[in-house]
Parts: structure tokens; sequence; C-alpha cells
């Protein structure tokens, strides 16, 4: 990126990138800093840690009480959570959402944050407040009517009406952080382009999207983890054959035990790929929580 | 940027949110005036929903509920929050790694974190916490049947949740910061507590003020979490207000549909009166 993108230029300060390494010292201080982040590390990791654990037991002493702490481990109800249930269908249910209104949101959102981002004034200002409190409404609010208006077009339980309600609850959201991104952008570039004779939406597609590559993943990955992640719209929406994994953890939740110990296995399937994401788009999530906070 | 250019960008866009946001919104404010049930007409009968639900001792409950949890939270989020982000301000070659640690509560579905928070607690799967408190206080605590318990453990977990995001924030002002200032205080003799709370925090007020504006809106909405961890919540008093709209608008095919979506105007009502500092903010901000 030849250009200043101020989103890009917070996330490496919050990751450290940009600072010089320093010779340790240990103080006092130190000391205490570093226990209080282990132990809050220690905290935020135990029940992934004991899910985890759980889902390896034999089913008979998954969920004793008191906690079995030695246990031969083995890998069951992975093999029954693929051969009793639909797990795969639930898991291409929910990629095919996450895809789906990742792609439709970045569509249209593109071009409107765009333009807002390059059309100050009463306009440009409404919308963004009317944003925020389309963002901050209760999901039920717009959901039940969506799902009274999907049973009605034939809509109910597939993976479209899913992700469509998802692209349009998400879109003030995916706006909002477009904009700032689009903001960094000097609008000297814009109106050198035009004077060299681009329309609007040439400057769009020629000179912004090549520019918007940090903004656009950023954007992306938050859309495609808000579908990931979903749980009220899609319980709503679906019923069997558009099921998504965390709907499908709900509905498995005060059953049997093996089927609980199923619903932890799931869990750890699904928390695996999320946990990797965590790592992998670390620097664009880093991004998109500070774009719009740190501003002014 | 010529009007109509700005019209034909901002459209596509628009006709999504107008079509599946604000239409859908105008259906349960509609809703919310009738006797009503889905794929049914209904019939109009004026406030009666409203004075049901205000008249309704249990949605007085919810109400309480969900606003004392949000403050809660809130204010954990803020102390925690900001305690972590300058500790791992202080670190340089391990931040990375720490911070996809800390992340990890964040990028976990809200519904399967609060499942796995039901099996570290709860006796009946044999929870280790449960456990480990039984032996030090020799009291077992039923996480999910009494009041107390499960609201904390209802707010640990949606701390858990937001935490990452709250310290995440709040390190992205800390970077803002200015040093020089940090200098000059010290150099007057400023000691580390005087420097937080006289100097840093006032100057990162802004992601404080986003924090709290984020933690707002997540909890007073909150849902799935209770989904996992208190299936009783309406019976021991935990029920959210979203939990309430489920159970009457939804739940055993939605029986209450025009109770439902009153409560859901009130909600909206009382998100309002709660954001209006942040949209009187962003009006500021939009019209920079």
């Amino acid at each position: 990126m030849t250009i200043s993108a101020t989103q890009d230029v917070v996330a490496r300060k919050v990751l450290g990138a940009d600072e010089p390494p320093r010779r340790r010292r240990f103080t006092g201080t130190s000391v205490l800093v570093g226990g209080f982040l282990i132990l809050t590390c220690l905290a935020m990791l135990s029940p992934i840690v004991w899910t985890a654990m759980s889902v390896t037991k034999p089913t008979d002493v998954a969920f004793l009480n008191p906690p079995v702490f030695t246990w031969q481990p083995t890998l069951d109800t992975f093999v029954d959570l693929w051969q009793t249930t639909n797990f795969y269908q639930y898991v291409i249910n929910t990629l095919v959402v996450a895809v789906i209104s990742t792609v439709l949101a970045l569509v249209l959102g593109l071009p409107a944050a765009y333009a807002l981002s390059r059309a100050p004034g009463w306009i440009s200002t409404l919308l963004l407040v009317v944003a925020l409190i389309f963002r901050a409404l209760p999901r039920f609010a717009v959901v039940l009517p969506i799902y009274d208006l999907a049973r009605s077009v034939g809509l109910y339980d597939t993976t479209f009406a899913l992700a469509l309600a998802l692209v349009a609850i998400n879109q003030p959201f995916t706006i909002w952080l477009l904009r700032n991104f689009f903001a960094d952008i000097p609008t000297t570039l814009d109106e050198a382009a035009m004077m060299d004779g681009c329309s609007r939406f040439q400057v769009l597609r020629r000179v912004m999207l090549p520019l918007m590559g940090p903004g656009i993943l950023t954007a992306g990955i938050f859309v495609f983890l808000f579908a990931f992640q979903e749980y009220l719209t899609a319980t709503i929406l679906t019923d069997v054959n558009a099921r998504t994994v965390p709907v499908f953890i709900a509905t498995q939740l005060g059953q049997t035990l093996p089927m609980l110990q199923q619903a932890g296995a799931a869990a750890v399937l699904f928390t695996i790929p999320a946990i990797a994401f965590a790592f992998i788009a670390q620097k664009y999530i880093v991004a998109g929580l500070s774009a719009g906070s740190v501003k002014g | 940027m010529k009007k109509r250019e700005f019209w034909m960008l901002v459209t596509p866009s628009l006709v999504v949110m107008v079509g599946l946001l604000a239409v859908p919104l105008y259906r349960t404010i509609e809703w919310s005036l009738q006797n009503v049930n889905y794929g049914d007409p209904g019939t109009f009968i004026g406030l009666s929903n409203y004075t049901t639900a205000l008249t309704d001792p249990r949605f007085g409950r919810a109400v309480v509920f969900t606003v004392g949890l949000t403050l809660v939270v809130t204010a954990i989020l803020l102390v925690l929050g900001y305690l972590l982000a300058v500790a791992v301000n202080r670190l340089h070659r391990m931040r990375p790694i720490v911070l996809g640690l800390l992340l990890l509560a964040y990028v976990i579905p809200g519904l399967v974190g609060a499942t796995m928070f039901s099996w570290l607690f709860d006796s009946n799967f044999g929870g280790p916490v449960n456990y480990l408190i039984a032996h030090v206080t020799g009291q077992d605590l039923l996480w999910f049947t009494d009041t107390w318990p499960n609201r904390v453990v209802l707010t640990l977990n949606i701390v858990w949740f937001l935490l990452p995001f709250a310290m995440l924030v709040i390190l992205a002002g800390l970077q803002s910061v200015n040093p020089e200032v940090l200098e000059a205080a010290k150099i007057d003799g400023a000691g580390p507590f005087r420097l937080h709370w006289n100097v840093i925090i006032p100057s990162v007020s802004g992601v404080i003020g986003f924090v709290i504006l984020i933690s707002l809106m997540d909890v007073l909405r909150v849902f799935d979490p209770l989904v996992a961890l208190s299936p009783q919540a309406a019976a021991i008093g935990n029920e959210s207000i979203m939990f309430y709209i489920y159970s009457v608008a939804f739940k055993d095919g939605g029986q209450q549909l025009g109770l439902g979506s009153a409560i859901n105007v009130l909600l909206i009502i009382i998100i309002g009166i709660m954001l209006i500092p942040s949209i009187r903010a962003t009006a500021r901000e939009g019209s920079r």
C-alpha cells in the first residue's frame, strides 16, 4: 500500500509492529503485569479448553460430577456427530450464508460508503445517524416481520433468505466501517482522476477499489464473522433445511448426554477455524475494531 | 459530487435497508397496535398491547434485570478493559500472541461461548468451577436455577465475550496519547495513579465513549447467552427483554405477536433514550 491509510497505521501500532525491540527489564511492576496477563489469558481460555477436554472423554464420564481429570482420550463423539447428525449439511449451510452475505454486503456497501464519504452535508449526516439507529435496533423488531414475509413468499428455511436478512442487518455497520476507510483517502485523488476524464463510477472502480484493499478485507472479515456467529436470526428464519451450526448446537442442548457431547464436539470443530481466524486475520480485526473509535 | 451520482451510488444499499429494515420496523409498529398472528391480517386494538405490557410485572422485571445487567457489565468492561489494555500496551514481542489469545472469545459465536460456560460452571455437567467452589466453601451453587448464581454466570459470560473488544478499542486509544504530554506530567511529579486518572483517561475519553456505546447496545439486546445459560430465566427473574419478546412472540407459534411487537417498540424507546449522547456525537461527526 503506497497510501497513508490511517486504519492500517493504527492496526500496526496496536499490534506493536513498528516498535523497536527493547531490552528486557524485570521489575516488580513487570512481574505484576505479567501475572495479571497470564491469569486473564487463562481465564479467557478456560471455557474453550474445558470443552475440548470434555469432548475427548468417553461419554459416560464426560459430564460426571465431580469432574474427571484423567481419562482415556477418544474421538468417538466426533464419529457420532458425523454419523448420527447432519452436521456436514449445517456446516455447508453456515458457509453458504456467510459467503453470500459477505459478497452482497460489500457489493451494496462499497458504492454507498464511497458516496457518503465524499458528500458531506445534511444528507450524509442524516444517513449516518439513521445507520446508527438501525444498528441499535433489537433484532426481533426486524427479524419477526422478515420471518412473516419469508413465509408468505416461500423463502422461509432457505439459506438465501437468511443471507439476505443478514446483509440488511449488517449493512449499517458495513457502510460505517467502509466510510471511515474511504475518508482516509484524500479527495485530491478523485479530483485528479476526474480531471483526466474519469466519471465518478470509474473513479470508484479504477482508483478507489485498488486503494481500498485493507478496508474491503476488514469489512469482509467482519461481515463474514457476524454471519458465522449469528444465532438469533438463523433460529427464526430456518427450520431443518437451512439450519446453521449455532442453531444445531442450541437444539442439542437439554437433550440426552450423548447429544450434549455431540454439541460440544460441534462447538470444538466450529471453534478451530475461528481460532485460526483470530490469529491470521488479527491485523484486520484490530483495524476494524479501532476504525471509527479513535477518530478525532 | 453531483446529486444524481450520489443517489445512484447510495440507492442499491438503500433499497435493501428500506425493504428489509425500515419496512419490517414499520410492520412491528403496526403489529404492536393489533391482535395478530403470522400470515394473518390482524385486527386493530389501539394501545391495549402497550397497557398489557406496562402492567405486566414480568415486563417490569425484565426491564430492571436487563438495565441492571447492562450497567454492571459496562462498568466491569471499562475497568477490566482499561487495565488489560494498559498491561498489553507494555508488551512487545509477546503482544500479537497475547492479543490473539484474548481475541478468541470475540470470534467464537456467542451461543457457543455460552454453552461452553454452562459446562464450566454447572454441577449437572460436572463443571470444574462449581467443583472448586464447593471444595473451598463447601457450598454447592445452583448456577441454572438460583437467581444470583445465574446472574453471576451470565455477567461473566457477557464480559468474557465483550472484553476483547473493549480492550482492543482502548488499546488503540492509548496509542494516540501524546508521549510528550506523558513526559511533561511525569516531570511535574505525577505518580502512576494521577498519570492515568488525570492525563491518560481524559485523553482517551473518545474511545471510552465508544466502548460504552457498543456495550449499551449489545447488552440491552442480550439474547444468545440466556438460551444456553438460563433456560428457566422467566421463573428466576433473570429474563432479558429480548428473551421475553421471544417467548411471547415466537415460541409456541407466536401466540401474542402483538404484545411482543409492543415490547419491541418499548425496547427501541429504552435503547433510544440511552443512546441520545451517542446520536448527538454521531451527528457532529457526520457533519464534520
